[in-house]
């Protein structure tokens, strides 16, 4: 590239040059001309004085001799010299010599100020006071102008001739240190390429000037820019590289992923998402987002509204119909990317979502009948409620289901209660809601039931129909139930107050026996906190000494003697006088308190015989043991250990226990039974009869003895078929090597029977009731003697 | 040689006076008038005779006193003077006699010359015009 050479450096500069140079060279002529004839009028001033210096002598001479021809001399002499114009000299004021330069004019062209004729008094050679004559000089002002004008014009030439020489001396300075170099950089940066690491040189001879630092600097600069564009090239690498990157996970991403502007429009979409809408592939067919079959499409323009509104990821699931009857669950994750924009990500929740209807479900409902739980219970009962129509809360227990159910195994249970579900709902009608309430529990809420009477009726449908027996394989069970019924509003107008009260109705039928159904009356509330009272009672009963040991004694049939007694709790309330058994036993069954009241028992007895064999009495005494004692709370080393500390032999103690004991644990209570008989104390087996009585057991365990019921012995004197179960039952215990206590003799004519069925023991009202331990020496006595 | 004669005769010329012939019509000059007299200025005495002024001999020690005296310059001055008048002028310097003897002698003949010697004793010859005092 080649500059016109008018807008070159060098024709620039040399113009610059030249045009401040005759300028200067202007003002410079101006300034020397003035100067010129200023400096020629000293000089003529000057020449003309050295010339009258020269002749001032010889003139005076002239002037003191008035001599003219001398004087003549002189001024022809001087009038020689070219700068003088006219020379006159006068001795006296009489003109002695003069002399005149023929084509001199009198006045220049005005180049010239006016110069004064030199006058110059000439002394006496004698008498340098005295003067003689005077000589005047007029100068030549043609040659003085001459000479300034030649003068002038030589130093005007001078400049011209210097200007030149400047401007070419400039023009080549500039040309050769400026402009090549320059030129030079500029050439090489047309070629150079910088990004392959190319530099600029530094011209020769310019390392340390300003060239070589603007090379230098050039040099920086395109070092700066190379790494600027290195570093854009490497971000543009970058940033391609995480578009193919994003673009592939955008493809590849398992969630599907769209974009979509506030119309519903989809912009883009990956296959994923094509996948799980079923959206057709062309892009053209692609229908607004919510033209999808969602079952709620408005929530899908809600979720994209308000993700833009609040310009926040919002997120939810939608259900999207596939077909008649499929469908899918999918969960979209809205995010805002523009003003205008949203991107969603699609994920299939589908099992998630039916996961949780199942588990919201379960939640509610008994797994093994299909019925609703108690919560489900308390939500139905709390909408019942909310509802203020009448209904009924009725709920029904397995009487002994417990029992079966240990007895039986877990089995055996499941399949009675799913009958017994099956058997209710058939008694109930469509709109009557039944629950499982517990584990043999069932609550039935009975709409529109507002009476005792209508409620009456169903109760006894019901309790007919679990009445009736249930036919398991291998294992056929009948058990009753107990139904406690509440009706509300009249019962009750909240939730916990009719469950409670439903439940008080079947704590009265349990307490009934059984197989009844009872309907909530107040006194039930009374009872109950009647006996939360006891239960407190009873647990400073120890403490304040309130229990009494009864012994009602035993007889040997055979020799109509006193054997023993059994020692039978009773309970001294300072408020409520004597407590009979019957009513706080089961509660301290199922406080535990039986467990410290166990002890209590043995203890007392214990010391009580202790004071009898002192006495010489020689009887034994049999002592109940609860089942909550067996085997932990009343350990064989426990019994060894108080009994030794009253010097009691194990012999003289005889433990009862009932068969519930066994049927809770048969191998812990076998153990523990085995236990204490091999140390010597009497096993009875209590009650029998009663329950499960089977004479497997009585094989089975390490019993000494077995002790009747008191009703098959009540009812032996008009029943025979009593009469035959218990003479059986003595046959077959005797036959096993076991002795028989018949419970409950009252009369002559039962003491008979036992007698001639061979029974060994007897005891009941006929020989004494329960006594005091004061009592006994004297019932004793008057026993052994009736004998 | 001239350091030597003034030396000699420096005592002798004490007392130079100018004389004139008596017929001249001076009575007395003035320092002035002989100064004009014998440089050339003016070479007239008042009464309107010509002076002729004569110089001793240029190696006189009378002419060196009374040049001394009269303009207070020493010969080679009074030499340089007319040597400008005699190379293009018209004015001649005076004439030289030989003595002051011949001096005496010229100024008793002539009734225009006029000279200077050594205050002269008895001579009626002669007019003293001027004293050439220090």
């Amino acid at each position: 590239m080649f500059l016109h050479f008018r807008k070159s450096l060098v024709f620039g500069t040399t113009v610059g040059v030249v045009g401040v140079a005759l300028l200067i060279g202007l003002l410079f002529k101006l300034v020397a001309a003035d100067f010129s004839s200023e400096r020629a009028e000293r000089n003529v001033t000057t020449h003309l004085d050295q010339l009258v210096d020269t002749i001032e002598s010889t003139a005076s001479v002239a002037c003191f001799a008035k001599d003219a021809q001398l004087a003549k001399e002189l001024v022809n002499g001087v009038i020689k010299n070219i700068e003088v114009a006219r020379v006159t000299i006068t001795a006296d004021g009489v003109p002695l010599a003069k002399a005149e330069r023929p084509a001199a004019s009198t006045r220049g062209s005005g180049l010239i100020t006016t110069l004064p004729t030199l006058k110059r008094t000439l002394m006496s050679p004698f008498d340098a006071t005295k003067a003689v004559g005077e000589i005047s000089l007029e100068p030549n002002y043609q040659h003085m102008e001459h000479a300034i004008t030649e003068q002038v014009r030589f130093v005007g030439l001078l400049l011209a001739v210097q200007l030149v020489v400047i401007a070419v001396a400039v023009m080549g300075v500039v040309f050769w240190v400026v402009v090549r170099p320059i030129k030079a950089m500029s050439d090489r940066l047309h070629r150079m390429n910088a990004t392959a690491g190319e530099q600029l040189a530094i011209p020769a001879r310019h390392e340390n000037n300003e060239i070589g630092r603007l090379a230098l600097d050039i040099n920086g600069l395109a070092n700066k820019l190379v790494l600027a564009l290195r570093d854009e090239h490497q971000l543009r690498l970058q940033r391609e590289m995480e578009e193919r990157k994003y673009r592939g996970i955008f493809e590849n991403a398992d969630s599907g992923i769209f974009i979509v502007d506030r119309s519903g429009r989809l912009t883009s979409w990956n296959h994923s998402f094509s996948r799980l809408t079923a959206l057709p592939t062309d892009a053209a067919k692609a229908p607004p987002l919510w033209e999808l079959p969602w079952r709620e499409p408005d929530m899908i323009t809600t979720l994209i509204d308000s993700c833009l509104v609040d310009d926040s990821t919002r997120e939810d699931d939608f259900e999207l119909l596939l077909g008649a009857e499929a469908s899918c669950w999918l969960h979209i994750a809205a995010s805002p990317i523009g003003p205008e924009t949203v991107q969603g990500i699609v994920s299939d929740v589908t099992t998630r979502k039916r996961a949780e209807t199942s588990a919201r479900e379960m939640a509610v409902t008994d797994p093994l009948t299909g019925l609703g739980n108690r919560p489900a219970l308390e939500q139905h009962l709390l909408e019942s409620i909310r509802a203020e129509e009448p209904f009924a809360l009725m709920i029904a227990d397995l009487d002994g289901f417990k029992r079966i159910n240990d007895a039986m195994g877990f089995p055996i249970g499941d399949q009675i209660l799913v009958i017994a579900a099956t058997r209710l709902q058939d008694c109930l009608k469509h709109s009557d809601w039944l629950a499982r309430a517990g584990s043999d529990e069932f609550a039935i809420i009975l709409p529109g039931i507002g009476t005792v009477e209508a409620a009456s009726r169903i109760g006894e449908r019901v309790l007919d129909a679990l009445g009736r027996p249930y036919d398991i394989p291998d294992a056929p069970a009948l058990l009753g139930a107990s139904i406690g019924i509440s009706l509300y509003p009249r019962d009750g107008g909240d939730l916990p107050t009719l469950l409670r009260n439903s439940e008080l109705a079947v704590d009265r039928a349990r307490a009934a026996g059984g197989r009844n159904c009872q309907f909530f009356d107040a006194q039930m509330v009374e009872a109950a906190a009647q006996r939360r009272r006891l239960e407190a009672d009873l647990r400073h009963a120890i403490v304040r000494n309130e229990f009494r040991l009864y012994y009602q004694p035993i007889i040997d049939l055979a020799s109509h003697r006193m054997i023993g007694a059994e020692a039978l709790i009773r309970w001294q309330h300072p408020q409520r006088g004597l407590v009979p058994p019957d009513e706080f036993i089961p509660l301290a069954e199922e406080t535990g308190f039986v467990i410290e009241l166990g002890l209590w028992v043995v203890e007392e007895a214990c010391r009580q015989l202790a004071l009898w064999r002192a006495d010489g009495l020689d009887l034994y005494l049999s002592l109940n043991v609860s089942a909550r004692q067996i085997p932990d709370s009343l350990p064989l080393s426990l019994l060894l250990d108080i009994s030794g500390r009253h010097g009691i032999p194990p012999s003289a103690l005889a433990l009862e226990i009932t068969e519930g004991v066994l049927m809770a644990d048969a191998t812990q209570g076998i153990a523990w039974l085995s236990a204490v008989r091999s140390v010597g104390f009497r096993t009875y087996l209590d009650d029998f009869g009663t329950g499960y009585s089977s004479l497997s057991y009585l094989k089975r365990f390490p019993m000494n003895v077995v002790k009747i019921d008191k009703s098959f012995v009540r009812d032996m004197g008009e029943d025979s078929s009593d009469r035959a179960l218990v003479s059986a039952i003595i046959a077959m215990t005797r036959s096993l090597g076991l002795a028989v206590v018949a419970e409950g003799v009252e009369t002559t004519a039962q003491l008979g029977l036992l007698r001639g069925m061979g029974c060994n023991y007897g005891q009941g009202y006929y020989f004494s009731r329960p006594l005091p331990a004061a009592e006994i020496p004297a019932a004793r006595a008057r026993i052994d003697a009736a004998g | 040689m001239i350091l030597a004669g003034l030396f000699l005769s420096a005592p002798a010329c004490a007392d130079l006076v100018v004389i004139a012939h008596p017929k001249s019509g001076a009575e007395q000059l003035s320092k002035e008038q002989v100064v004009n007299i014998f440089l050339g200025r003016f070479r007239q005495f008042p009464s309107g005779i010509a002076a002729e002024p004569i110089d001793q001999a240029a190696t006189s020690s009378e002419k060196a006193v009374f040049y001394q005296r009269l303009v207070g310059k020493e010969l080679a001055e009074i030499n340089a003077y007319w040597a400008r008048l005699v190379f293009s002028g018209r004015t001649q310097p005076p004439r030289q006699a030989a003595s002051a003897a011949q001096v005496l002698e010229m100024v008793a003949a002539n009734p225009g010359a006029i000279g200077y010697i050594e205050r002269p004793k008895n001579e009626s010859r002669v007019k003293i015009v001027f004293d050439v005092e220090k």
